[in-house]
């Protein structure tokens, strides 16, 4: 393992390994990805795999869309096929209240360039024939949304950033830092130290312990999430759909499988990723509630997940202290880093690069937020 | 493949006869019986095509955890007809490749 | 929600005796069971079973099955049959799918006796309809009465292997060869010796290198290996087979004690990964308790002990005060062990004495020495006489239980050779009947002048007539002269054994230990066509994903997949509804070859539940019920 590169990254999920190929790609190929276990074995390896535009801040929006926009060039460009079934997302609304929010929504995302619209429940019937839409006020639909694998797409970021010179050392732990000043000098890890010019803190649910390996609190936290998947069967649903009044969301993967989920308000922040039985019982109530057809289709695997939570359930990107000038995070997606890791491994790339993002501004989801107190808190999340 | 039906240990009692379908053909089989064993009896061994290859598949683990002998009963696909038994009037379907679930019902 | 006290997973062997134990000491028992036939594997075993009386020696398989439920049920054990358990969570509940309800329970102790599963064998095509388990068929014949084939290739030398394979020649069906691909037959010479003398090739170094048939199994290719396991060129032989058994090995079905948090150890002489447990059967959680073959591969003698000492120490440990003094606890216990350490004597006990001592962190003990074999124990004696042919150290007695004259001994150390007192023996021939080996065999060599009369306990049909003209078989199954039927007897008291008697020229007296109808040609092979040589790349790995041998050794070297979480997440192995079963090992193998490492340092993917399909309309039902 290097003693000494330009560049670490924490953490072998979505985020770290994007980071990494970026970084990689925009010429700096000095950089060294530690993961304490295998790639994709926290968060990332667990999601379900959606990324979506439809999101209630301009600045998430915009994020998104261009993500997705790398999303549907991933095969191209990395050469490995992830699975992406580019069938739309549809939001269900149940309440007035939701039905003004979400139009509100698609008239912002509208204006940022999201192919979107409000769909009537009949009109949901006919891009989804199988739901019951029983309760549904309307819907938001954004037929340029998509879902994919995953494992599949880290697999392609990781093994195109070590085909560009990038080091990935997995079952390598980090343990600690060693300061120099007002900067970080080098990473302590199980395997040895690593000096380095900038650490890259990608640790998604642990980011609130590698944060405080140098004291610094980064107000992160996480949070369980269930989730299952069932046997497959022939593709029968393309968006994946949400519906936050019953609070779940589900898809139908490539594979055949469905996967889906939901937050449970009860959830208090632990690192606790055992599945429970009322869950099995709780989200199949749901799911069978808004698609009888599937009552005799199976579950076959439940897990759970963690989020990595912010205060505002959106990212933290950039620099956090003035005592680690050279400790940049990307975390706290609230549970959809996934959808915007292609953007955020650009973005931190740039700003590793270039020393500020070009892209796309992220003054936006810097700290420094917090400390104003005031918080425009994402709603769409679930 | 056959039925046995002299054993020196066992006895074998004689079911009920009962009939059902396989894609369309009417079978028979006997009280008693699991999909897979009246199927067996009958000579059939290939209940399904696997999703990816469509390789012939059927019976294999006779404990319902493989789904190598998964078909469409009665429409329902992913049936695992090792564990399933056999009741007059089944429409029993090879299952070719992912089952469809109908969203009719 | 259900409560009870003692839950028990599981009703073969070792559950049942659990369950009917802790009943008997005044506990609330529970036991289920995913079959809605209880007896586990005890239902499919027509054949009598090894040990001694107390774990009913002598007695078959199918019929022990019938005592232990009645056992249990007297002690007051309540049964749920049909009944799966899902899942064992955090907050103490087990789940079931029971049919069309998702079920509910908590329990203060449970005991886990879910057995083992099959290894599975991967060869080009092995995933051809006609390439099954073992424990598949003998459900297949022996529960449901329906052939597997009509000619079978039996793959594994063990104690299923040979046992299976006798069990088809009993259902009528052919066994054309008994493949071996280490240089031993590992299960008893008796099993062995029962279908060689009816002409089963017992092949040790082979293996299946390969099965074809359009739709299903036609035809396989059997190879000769070297010592280090690779083909020897030139040995490929065809077989006109329509089926394949495996018998390749057990592994303990031990999903529920992962998904619980037991700790787990990786014991390769207990079958694979196990639950660390003490002496008591108790694992690393204090309300989980585990006996049988989930907790090591064994014989069923062993699983009703172990079940035994599961239930009495799940009993005493309740928080309530049952029916159990100290006292009767220590006798029981002291009992129970010293039943244990019988049955773990002798050759076949080493793996599990290894396995036992490797799970309590010691040294094994040494066996005591074991007196030897005879040196004249096939001695010709004049008159009639018992022949005993039991040449290994096998923990059975029924022999000398049986025997109303007290002319066989055995001794209290079980795993002693039986030895004849040709003085007390009087050739009643009860013995033959209930030998779990049918190796005991009567000669009478003052029958006639000119011919000795062999009897041999016989379990096949048709039987033969008095006065029928047969051929005489050696102990290979080989002709060696023409022969007669001289007496068939069967009767309540032979145990379903008949015993079958043949006269036979003197000088054949020694050498004659089976028979066949003279009329019954041995069956033409036919001739088959092998079809074009598969790429063993092509083998299917993963049967629930379609995954090649290709993909996963792709996995390996091109996107560098360390691991079997690894090559999971890249190509799904592991993530059908088997949930990795019949993959793991294979890929685990797999990995140890080409990294160079050992199977043990390679961990299986993680047991999530259900650990069986759970229909959503099911949970969905549950979920109503639970808020009314």
């Amino acid at each position: 393992m290097k003693k000494k590169t330009d560049v670490v990254i924490i953490g072998g999920g979505c985020i770290g390994a994007a980071t990494a190929y970026e970084l990689a790609k925009a010429g700096l190929k000095d950089v060294v990805l530690v993961e304490r276990d295998t790639l994709s074995c926290g968060a990332t390896g667990r999601c379900a795999g959606g990324a979506r535009q439809q999101w209630s801040e301009p600045a998430n929006v915009r994020l998104a869309k261009a993500s997705i926009e790398m999303f549907k060039r991933f095969e191209d460009e990395m050469g490995r096929d992830i699975g992406l079934v580019n069938g739309g997302y549809l939001l269900c609304a149940h309440t007035p209240e939701e039905a003004e929010h979400f139009k509100k929504n698609v008239k912002m995302q509208r204006e940022n360039g999201v192919d979107v619209r409000i769909v009537d429940p009949k009109e949901i019937r006919e891009i989804t024939p199988c739901i019951n839409t029983d309760g549904m006020i309307l819907g938001a639909y954004c037929p340029d949304d998509l879902h994919v694998d995953p494992f599949l797409a880290v697999q392609g970021w990781a093994e195109n950033a070590i085909r560009l010179g990038v080091d990935v050392e997995l079952h390598t732990e980090v343990t600690g830092f060693k300061r120099k000043g007002n900067r970080v000098s080098a990473v302590i890890t199980n395997r040895g130290d690593i000096e380095c010019k900038t650490v890259v803190n990608a640790a998604g649910p642990w980011s609130q312990d590698v944060g405080r390996m140098l004291g610094i609190e980064l107000g992160t936290y996480p949070e369980r999430h269930q989730i299952c998947v069932t046997e497959p069967v022939k593709r029968m649903l393309w968006p994946l759909v949400v519906d936050f009044y019953v609070s779940i969301y589900f898809r139908q993967s490539a594979h055949g499988s469905f996967v889906f989920g939901h937050s449970d308000p009860n959830e208090k922040p632990s690192y606790n990723i055992r599945g429970t039985w009322r869950f099995l019982e709780e989200i199949s109530k749901k799911l069978t509630t808004l698609m009888p057809s599937l009552k005799d289709i199976c579950i076959v695997r439940q897990w759970a997940g963690l989020y990595d939570m912010s205060p505002d359930a959106q990212p933290i990107l950039g620099k956090v202290s003035e005592d680690a000038e050279n400790f940049l995070v990307a975390i706290g997606y609230s549970g959809h880093g996934f959808m915007l890791a292609p953007m955020s491994g650009l973005l931190m790339a740039e700003l590793i690069v270039y020393g500020e993002a070009r892209t796309q501004p992220i003054d936006a989801l810097s700290i420094k937020r917090f400390a104003g107190g005031r918080k425009h808190k994402e709603h769409n999340v679930v | 493949m056959r039925r046995i039906t002299e054993h020196p240990i066992l006895t074998f009692p004689q079911g009920k006869a009962m009939r059902f379908s396989f894609d369309g053909k009417t079978m028979e089989g006997r009280e008693g019986d699991t999909i897979a064993s009246a199927l067996q009896a009958a000579g059939v061994r290939v209940f399904r095509e696997s999703i990816n290859l469509r390789h012939p598949r059927g019976f294999f683990c006779a404990i319902g955890r493989c789904a190598n002998c998964s078909m469409v009963v009665d429409g329902v696909p992913n049936t695992k007809v090792c564990v399933t038994r056999l009741r007059e009037g089944m429409a029993v379907e090879t299952q070719h490749g992912r089952g469809s679930v109908d969203i009719r019902r | 929600m259900i409560n009870t006290e003692i839950l028990v997973v599981g009703g073969g062997p070792a559950g049942l005796c659990a369950a009917a134990e802790a009943a008997e000491h005044g506990a609330k028992v529970m036991l289920v069971d995913d079959k809605d036939v209880l007896g586990g594997q005890l239902i499919k075993q027509t054949h009598m079973f090894f040990g001694s009386h107390l774990q009913y020696a002598g007695t078959r398989g199918i019929d022990i099955a019938k005592i232990l439920i009645e056992n249990a049920k007297k002690a007051g054990v309540e049964f749920a049959p049909g009944a799966t358990i899902t899942g064992i969570y955090d907050d103490g509940v087990v789940t079931a799918l029971n049919g069309g309800k998702f079920i509910k329970i908590k329990p203060e102790k449970i005991i886990v006796a879910t057995g083992a599963y099959e290894n599975m064998l991967a060869f080009p095509n092995s995933d051809l309809p006609g390439v099954y388990g073992a424990g598949a068929v003998q459900t297949l014949m022996n529960v449901n009465g329906v052939a597997p084939g009509n000619r079978v290739l039996m793959v594994g030398a063990g104690n299923i292997g040979l046992i299976v394979a006798y069990q088809l020649l009993q259902a009528g069906i052919d066994v054309a060869a008994v493949i071996e691909v280490t240089d031993k037959i590992g299960g008893y010479y008796v099993h062995a010796n029962k279908i060689r003398r009816m002409g089963v090739p017992i092949l040790t170094r082979h293996t299946v290198s390969r099965v074809w048939g359009k739709t299903s199994v036609e035809g396989a290719a059997v190879v000769e290996v070297d010592k280090n396991f690779k083909p020897v060129p030139g040995s490929e032989r065809n077989y006109a087979v329509d089926t394949i058994c495996l018998a390749v090995g057990l592994t303990p079905l031990t999903e529920l004690l992962w998904n619980a948090g037991c700790e787990m150890r990786y014991v390769p002489a207990l079958g694979g990964h196990v639950a660390w447990h003490d002496e008591n059967s108790r694992t690393s959680l204090e309300k989980i308790y585990v006996c049988g073959d989930a907790s090591g591969i064994e014989e069923a003698s062993s699983a009703m002990i172990e079940g035994k000492i599961a239930g009495l120490n799940a009993a005493n440990a309740l928080a309530r005060k049952t029916k159990l003094t100290q006292k009767t606890y220590d006798e029981r216990m002291k009992d129970y062990r010293a039943q244990l350490g019988q049955l773990r004597r002798g050759p076949f006990g080493e793996k599990v004495r290894m396995g036992t001592s490797v799970l309590a962190g010691e040294a094994a003990a040494l066996d005591e020495p074991i007196e030897s074999l005879p040196k004249d124990y096939r001695s010709f004696p004049k008159g009639a006489r018992v022949i005993i042919e039991c040449e290994q150290n096998i923990p059975c007695n029924p022999c000398e239980t049986i025997c109303p004259h007290n002319a066989i001994k055995v001794g209290k150390d079980i795993v002693n050779y039986p030895t004849l007192d040709p003085e007390k023996c009087t050739a009643c021939a009860l013995c033959l009947t209930r030998c779990p080996g049918l190796s005991l065999f009567v000669v009478n060599r003052e029958y006639s002048p000119t011919e000795t009369e062999i009897s041999i306990p016989y379990e096949m049909i048709p039987l033969p007539k008095k006065g029928d003209a047969v051929d005489a078989l050696d102990r290979e199954g080989k002709f060696v002269c023409k022969g007669k039927i001289t007496r068939v007897l069967t009767g309540k008291k032979f145990n379903r054994t008949s015993i079958v008697s043949i006269a036979v020229e003197h000088k054949y007296g020694d050498v004659v230990r089976h028979f066949r109808a003279s009329a019954a040609a041995k069956p033409e092979e036919k001739i088959i066509t092998p079809a074009d040589i598969p790429d063993d790349m092509d083998t299917i790995i993963c049967v629930c994903e379609d995954v090649t041998r290709r993909q996963i050794e792709e996995a390996i070297d091109r996107d560098r997949a360390q691991s079997v979480d690894e090559i999971k997440r890249l190509l799904r192995c592991g993530m059908g509804p088997c949930q990795g079963k019949t993959c793991q090992r294979l890929i685990m193998q797999i990995l140890a070859k080409k990294l160079g490492r050992n199977v043990a340092e390679f961990s299986p993917q993680t047991y999530r539940g259900p650990m069986k399909p759970a229909p959503m309309g099911v949970l969905a039902k549950a979920h109503d019920e639970e808020k009314n």
